[in-house]
């Protein structure tokens, strides 16, 4: 058997050079409009937060100016899925635009829901541009206070 | 517009910066931003000197809380824009819909483009 010695990469200045250009343009934030390439990065697929509480998960997702008409919460079997279309905001014909950060398109996200999750009293709602989907336990997994009785 | 917070306070809050559309039509020069979870009452719209000064207060009651899943990203949506003399300071109108704010700047009536007649004679 050959033993080949392992190098380490070494320096390459063309790699080292992009790495830098990342950065700086974290620092000034200058990165902000690629982030809607490709097709499951966080553009088509929506930052969410998943909040747990006593009786219930709590699944918040930011939809700024998404119609609730244009959003579908749907369940099968333990898999949530919430998906959409953000439609371009409407302007003049003859506007002169500055600046356009704004993305649209059609957005879905999946998410597995734990066995806990009662899938048929799943509620939601969507306020100021915050989808919110409220996911109750199942009776018998919330928490329950047992009182021990000392006699 | 009064925010509830002291100024002290925002100075020590994280903010990102809201994803926003500027364009001009019919002698106004719109501004769009949009702020997810932000309320009409948490935004605070003021001019100073030559700056306009825009921050939505968001609210995410991080400390309580359990997360499963924590990928939104965190901070009051906060941005300033320099306006030229071609903005009329008086007449500056707001409103907020569904997380997106809408700024209706209307330029001075002096810079609106004009048609002259040109008489015949």
């Amino acid at each position: 058997m050959n033993l080949v010695r392992w190098r380490t990469p070494g320096f390459d200045p063309g790699q080292e050079l992009e790495r830098i250009q990342d950065e700086i343009n974290r620092l000034f934030d200058l990165d902000y409009g690629d982030r809607s390439t490709g097709l499951f990065d966080r553009a088509t697929s929506p930052a969410i937060d998943v909040v747990e509480q006593n009786d219930h998960f709590n699944v918040y997702c930011d939809l700024p100016g998404v119609d609730q008409k244009d959003v579908d919460v749907s369940i099968a079997g333990n898999v949530l899925t919430i998906k959409g279309e953000k439609k371009m905001s409407s302007r003049g014909e003859k506007a002169k635009v500055f600046r356009k950060e704004e993305w649209a398109g059609s957005f879905q996200r999946t998410l597995s829901l734990p066995a806990s999750v009662d899938p048929d009293k799943i509620q939601a709602e969507m306020t100021d541009g915050v989808l919110r989907v409220q996911l109750p336990k199942r009776e018998e997994v919330k928490p329950r206070q047992i009182t021990v009785n000392v006699s | 517009m009064a925010t509830g917070a002291t100024h002290k306070e925002l100075e020590t809050r994280r903010v990102q910066r809201p994803v926003g559309n500027i364009w001009e039509e019919d002698g106004k020069v719109m501004l769009r931003l949009e702020m997810p979870g932000v309320t009409r009452d948490h935004i605070d719209l003021r001019i100073e000197n030559d700056q306009l000064l825009v921050r939505g207060r968001r609210e995410m009651h991080d400390e309580d809380q359990n997360y499963v899943i924590r990928e939104r990203v965190r901070g009051d949506f906060a941005q300033t824009y320099t306006l030229d003399d071609t903005i009329d300071r008086e007449r500056i109108e707001a409103r907020m819909e569904r997380g997106i704010l809408i700024v209706t700047l209307h330029l001075k009536d002096a810079v609106k483009p004009r048609r002259i007649e040109v008489k015949a004679r």
